[in-house]
């Protein structure tokens, strides 16, 4: 942070500056929590109801999420029985003195390692690391937005956390279940940025040996291609 | 100096210049945020401060770019001939796909093949309409997804935050595309290809000259000629310094889209993105 340039900082300010002129004010009004009409369209409101705080209950919101969109999002993924635990890893054998990604190498690369740094424990927090889904976890979806998302994107909610930080790789089989509508979107991308140099490219490459091939004849008939 | 034909206005010049500058440095940063993992992609980051800069340069450059967008849908409708409308948007002049197009690049492959003689293509060939429409099909989907992107907090409040990761896939992709598709295809269609290299300046100057025109659009001039507007639709060709002006910077600027695509292929390799 402090090797940032002064223009650094100015140009931080002037995001915010620019979305104030820019976004309608008064977006996320102060609401009752009974008028909330959706857990994960609305932003936190610091009130839990009366599941959010009985184990077990994450697969209500597992399963709302993964409905959604019928059931197009994500949630497909299998679902680990450490996940559940306290301590995650209370039956690994030689635990200590190890790296995490020594074990969960297909982790190592998000966007928020690659790009941001953020290291593993910044989010799923020191020893003993509970579970994803243990009831008292920071990581759990009833509150990983508050306890772990809003501590670098201010009024993270519950929405906000079902983003994919550990994303499958789109294309891959395995996605279609785990998350089908990535799957399908970033397909149909693909086939339309192939196809359309799988056209283009194949063409232009005639194209312009038929024109050489012309432009030659064209020389050795009427002395020079056109002036212009 | 031959004469020119007039070709464009002033305000499309305008519109095509904007769209130049506003794509090359939407390239530039988010090519430079796509991989700032490597030196390339941090070289590419450098001049704006970083990565952080580069990101907030390339929303900033965004919103500007949708807004020039906006205009030229609102420019759009100024243009249409509402008398005779919807009939009027299948007229020679208009950019509107017709069954004439199709025609034209069935002859046009044809004529690539040698089998038959060359489409005589009115004021639109096939491939100029495809390249403007697939500029309003691209601003779409990165403009939707850009504006996604945004703020995420904001817009997780409407819709499920995991549409986020489609989001920002798609966004890349259809980035990647237009870019390769710019960088070779349509460099290559109005430059490289040997009736037009070195340096096609029509977008620039607004005019081409009345030669190549009867080569390259000779129904257009046959019918301004039958029409008796083709002396209105001459023009002096633009003084030398301008030209000159026109190819240099347009040059810089192609070699700026060769950099870019060269070295994002080279270093591709290297990013821990995976399909």
């Amino acid at each position: 942070m402090s090797s940032r340039s002064t223009t650094g900082r100015r140009q931080r300010g002037l995001l915010p500056a620019l979305l104030l002129a820019v976004l309608p004010v008064g977006v996320a009004p102060e609401t009752w929590a009974a008028d909330v009409l959706h857990p994960y369209e609305a932003a936190s409101t610091g009130y839990f109801r009366e599941q959010d705080t009985l184990p077990g209950s994450y697969h209500l919101y597992q399963t709302e999420q993964a409905g959604r969109f019928w059931g197009l999002g994500p949630g497909g993924s299998e679902v680990r029985r450490a996940s559940f635990s306290s301590d995650a890893h209370v039956d690994v054998l030689g635990y200590t003195g190890r790296t995490c990604v020594s074990c969960h190498e297909t982790e190592r690369h998000s966007l928020h390692s690659s790009r941001g740094n953020v290291s593993c424990v910044q989010c799923h927090r020191g020893e003993p690391i509970a579970g994803i889904h243990h009831y008292y976890s920071p990581m759990n979806p009833i509150r990983r937005h508050a306890y772990v998302c809003a501590k670098c994107h201010q009024g993270a909610s519950a929405s906000f956390a079902t983003y994919v930080i550990h994303e499958p790789p789109p294309l891959a089989d395995s996605t279609r279940d785990e998350f089908a509508l990535f799957h399908y979107a970033v397909w149909f991308m693909v086939i339309l940025a192939v196809g359309i140099f799988a056209i283009f490219l194949p063409y232009v490459a005639l194209w312009g040996m038929r024109e050489l091939g012309g432009w030659a004849r064209a020389k050795k008939s009427a002395g020079g291609p056109h002036d212009d | 100096m031959t004469e020119h034909v007039r070709r464009f206005t002033p305000t499309q010049m305008l519109f095509h210049l904007g769209l130049i500058i506003t794509f090359m440095i939407l390239s530039v940063t988010g090519l430079a945020w796509m991989f700032i993992e490597t030196a390339w992609g941090r070289l590419l980051a450098s001049p704006f401060g970083g990565y952080q800069g580069a990101l907030q340069v390339h929303k900033i450059t965004g919103l500007v770019l949708l807004a020039g967008f906006a205009a030229h849908i609102l420019y759009t409708l100024t243009r249409v001939t509402w008398k005779g409308f919807p009939k009027s948007l299948f007229g020679p002049d208009t950019l509107v796909f017709q069954w004439r197009d199709v025609k034209d690049f069935v002859r046009h492959l044809g004529w690539i093949v040698g089998l038959v003689k060359a489409p005589e293509f009115d004021r639109w060939s096939w491939w100029q309409k495809f390249d403007y429409w697939a500029v309003w099909w691209g601003l779409i989907i990165v403009g939707v997804t850009g504006l996604m992107l945004y703020n995420p907090v904001l817009s997780s409040q409407f819709m499920p935050g995991w549409m986020l990761n489609i989001a920002l896939w798609v966004h890349r992709i259809e980035a990647l595309l237009a870019m390769a598709h710019i960088f070779t295809i349509h460099f290559f269609i109005e430059h490289w290809r040997p009736r037009a290299f070195p340096f096609s300046a029509t977008m620039f100057e607004g005019s081409n000259s009345l030669e190549t025109m009867r080569e390259e659009h000779p129904a257009w001039i046959a019918r301004l000629e039958a029409e008796g507007r083709l002396d209105d639709a001459l023009v002096q060709p633009a003084p030398l310094p301008l030209r000159i002006l026109f190819f240099s910077t347009g040059y810089a600027l192609i070699g700026l889209g060769v950099f870019l695509l060269v070295f994002a292929i080279i270093n591709v390799g290297l990013l821990t993105l995976r399909l």
